[in-house]
């Protein structure tokens, strides 16, 4: 009986001392991404360390181990329970994670997200480049490459990440239009989140397809993947690899032309944007027509659908990988 | 105290302890643990993982092991889906709710009953049986759903996966209402008791009369009937399907099992340990996040956790044999 009252007191004094220690002001934030432990998302994470404590906004990334939704749902549900003024989310699947975004805003709680321009219950989305911007800039380099003819494939994240396939879909019209003698082999593969899956559909489709000169992968593990499978092939210099990838992964690649090139944006600047719009959004600044965000520049957002979108594109070749991958990308 | 551990089990009081001390050091250490929200959090979260556990369950007292069980969870939602949207979608009655979720129950019924069958009839071992039945159904479901996910269902939907009834959560409910079912089933009827007894050997239990390969096919059908509900609360709580939502709890489920003392090699198991071990791994996993811990050190955190479990129980089994000694 003793030992059980002492329990007692002891429960009763935790929750005495929890309650109490919440007493600060700083702004607390949590930014759930869509899979932890991978460089885009680590420079991610230091973008919102670093800006985090610029601007004094208590600001922390979640990574899930894998990229299920459902991991993503209970991430947000543990924000909202703990009570964070604002969630930035990089959606893994959009739809499923409406209902709990919802329940955030309803907790009133300001939601920020980043690739996820579907989503109805956010504050605001916030694109660093535009889907046919993006697509068209790496249709046009592949194009260059290929010199404008031969069989191309194509990755994509998943199948279920709109704006992979919605780049997909602008460099293919693209090309559909301009170079009518490039042919898109087979569908979309879903595996450039993926460096083995990625790899081996890359072997197999170039053993399928003995005429196959180009991938475009979209999705960060995708041109690495694929430029594993052209080095193994020894077809450097034959086969080109195009697609945003991190720098630092595949510096070495690049320079062995296993990767011919590619675009992308600076995840870590992306999160600074985070942590940028959510001191904002917390602060009561309004975001209209011509507005300057740092990180982002000057924008127009689309009110109506909750998006800002912009084309801050970094390109990646062996002159800028160097420079790139040291800022730790 | 020795009455109440007689009707609890040494288990239970086992992880009940470790229960307390999970709040304890979250209550202390994290500071918005102890709070309403929190375990609003907790009691939103545990039921999809408990669903899935219960349906685990079953089949591993019985010796085997269903690794289907998270595809046959999308399946039976993708049916649900797929009966809402050929009827109007975001304006389908719910009568066509009911329809879908009879056909979610159907079409659970029907992966785990082929399991069943094949388990129990061929004697190949329910490892590979099940996870043929995995790949079998996760590219039935891509192929299907082209990989995409199916969204926009009726609003009568969201209290079912969102809402609370007098404050406690619809979800919660109906977790406890499978959980009841399963502890009766395991402990009051005769198929609980087979299957235990198919677990601890089962050719004796076949000498014994038992009809166990109807048995078999009956816990492989149960344990698919049981991912088809929480198919349908998927369904609910991310207002989408999608083949693979919740691919990462598979191993969890296996975990929250032999937490909860259920014996890998069949035979024992029951179910008011197993939902307190659930309780503790969703705890852990909430106060890691309230804490703001790396999402795969949470993962290490449940893997020391299981291992410290085991150690400990060995510790336990010794102790009253040096007695004796």
């Amino acid at each position: 009986m003793k030992r059980r009252s002492a329990l007692l007191a002891g429960v009763a004094l935790s929750v005495a001392l929890g309650t109490g220690a919440w007493a600060q002001d700083k702004p607390t934030m949590g930014v759930v991404v869509k899979i932890g432990g991978i460089p885009w998302f680590n420079a991610m994470e230091m973008g919102i360390k670093e800006k985090g404590e610029e601007l004094g906004v208590d600001a922390t990334m979640i990574g899930p181990t894998s990229a299920d939704p459902s991991l993503q749902v209970r991430a947000i549900e543990d924000l909202i329970a703990k009570g964070v003024d604002v969630i930035g989310v990089v959606p893994n699947d959009e739809a499923a994670l409406e209902p709990v975004l919802e329940k955030a805003r309803a907790a009133g709680i300001k939601v920020i997200s980043h690739e996820g321009p579907g989503l109805k219950n956010v504050d605001w989305n916030f694109e660093m480049a535009s889907a046919t911007g993006f697509g068209e800039a790496h249709a046009k380099l592949l194009a260059e490459k290929m010199g404008g003819k031969g069989e191309y494939a194509m990755f994509v994240g998943s199948l279920t990440v709109p704006l992979h396939n919605a780049w997909a879909d602008a460099a293919a019209a693209y090309l559909a239009e301009n170079y009518p003698d490039m042919k898109l082999i087979g569908e979309r593969y879903g595996v450039a989140e993926n460096v083995d899956e990625s790899r081996k559909t890359a072997l197999d489709l170039m053993a399928a397809n003995p005429e196959l000169k180009g991938f475009l992968a979209f999705g960060s593990q995708g041109p690495i993947g694929a430029g594993r499978a052209i080095e193994e092939r020894r077809k450097t210099g034959e086969v080109f690899v195009l697609g945003p990838f991190s720098p630092g992964q595949g510096r070495e690649m690049i320079k062995a032309d296993a990767i011919s090139g590619g675009f992308m944006w600076n995840p870590a600047e992306a999160g600074r944007v985070f942590v940028t719009m959510g001191k904002m959004l917390v602060d009561g600044t309004e975001i209209t027509e011509g507005t300057d965000i740092p990180g982002l520049g000057v924008v127009s957002p689309d009110v109506e659908n909750r998006d800002i979108i912009t084309d801050n594109l970094v390109t990646i070749n062996k002159d800028t990988v160097d420079e790139l991958a040291d800022l730790g990308l | 105290m020795t009455r109440l551990r007689n009707a609890l089990g040494g288990e239970v009081l086992g992880l009940i302890g470790f229960l307390i001390l999970v709040v304890i050091l979250f209550g202390l250490t994290a500071p918005r643990f102890l709070t309403a929200a929190n375990f609003g959090s907790i009691a939103f979260q545990l039921p999809e993982l408990g669903l899935l556990t219960l349906a685990m369950l079953i089949p591993i007292i019985s010796g085997g092991l269903n690794l289907a069980i998270v595809f046959t969870a999308n399946i039976a939602g993708l049916t649900l889906a797929w009966v809402l949207n050929t009827h109007g979608g975001v304006d389908a009655g719910f009568e066509w709710f009911v329809v879908g979720s009879l056909g979610a129950l159907i079409v659970g019924a029907l992966a785990g009953m082929v399991m069943g069958l094949v388990i129990a009839y061929t004697g190949a071992h329910p490892i590979l049986v099940s996870l043929a039945m995995m790949i079998f159904l996760r590219g039935l479901g891509e192929f299907l759903t082209k990989g995409g996910d199916i969204s926009g269902f009726p609003d009568y939907l969201r209290p079912l996966g969102h809402g609370l009834i007098l404050g406690i959560p619809v979800p919660l409910i109906l977790f406890a209402v499978a959980a009841f079912v399963w502890h009766i089933l395991l402990t009051r009827t005769r198929h609980g008791f087979a299957a235990t007894m198919i677990g601890s050997n089962i050719r004796a239990a076949a000498y014994s009369g038992i009809h166990t390969k109807r048995t078999l096919t009956l816990i492989y059908t149960l344990s698919g009937l049981m991912c088809a509900v929480a198919g349908i609360l998927m369904v609910a709580r991310f207002n989408s399907v999608r083949v693979g939502h919740g691919e990462a709890l598979l191993l969890v489920t296996v975990l929250a099992c032999f937490l909860g003392g259920v014996d890998p090699f069949g035979g024992f198991g029951r179910v008011v340990p197993v939902v307190i071990a659930l309780i503790v791994l969703q705890a852990l996993s909430s106060g890691l996040n309230l804490l703001g811990a790396n999402q795969h050190l949470s993962t290490a955190v449940w893997g020391l956790f299981l291992i410290g479990v085991m150690v400990l129980r060995w510790v336990a089994a010794q102790i009253p044999k040096r007695r004796k000694g």
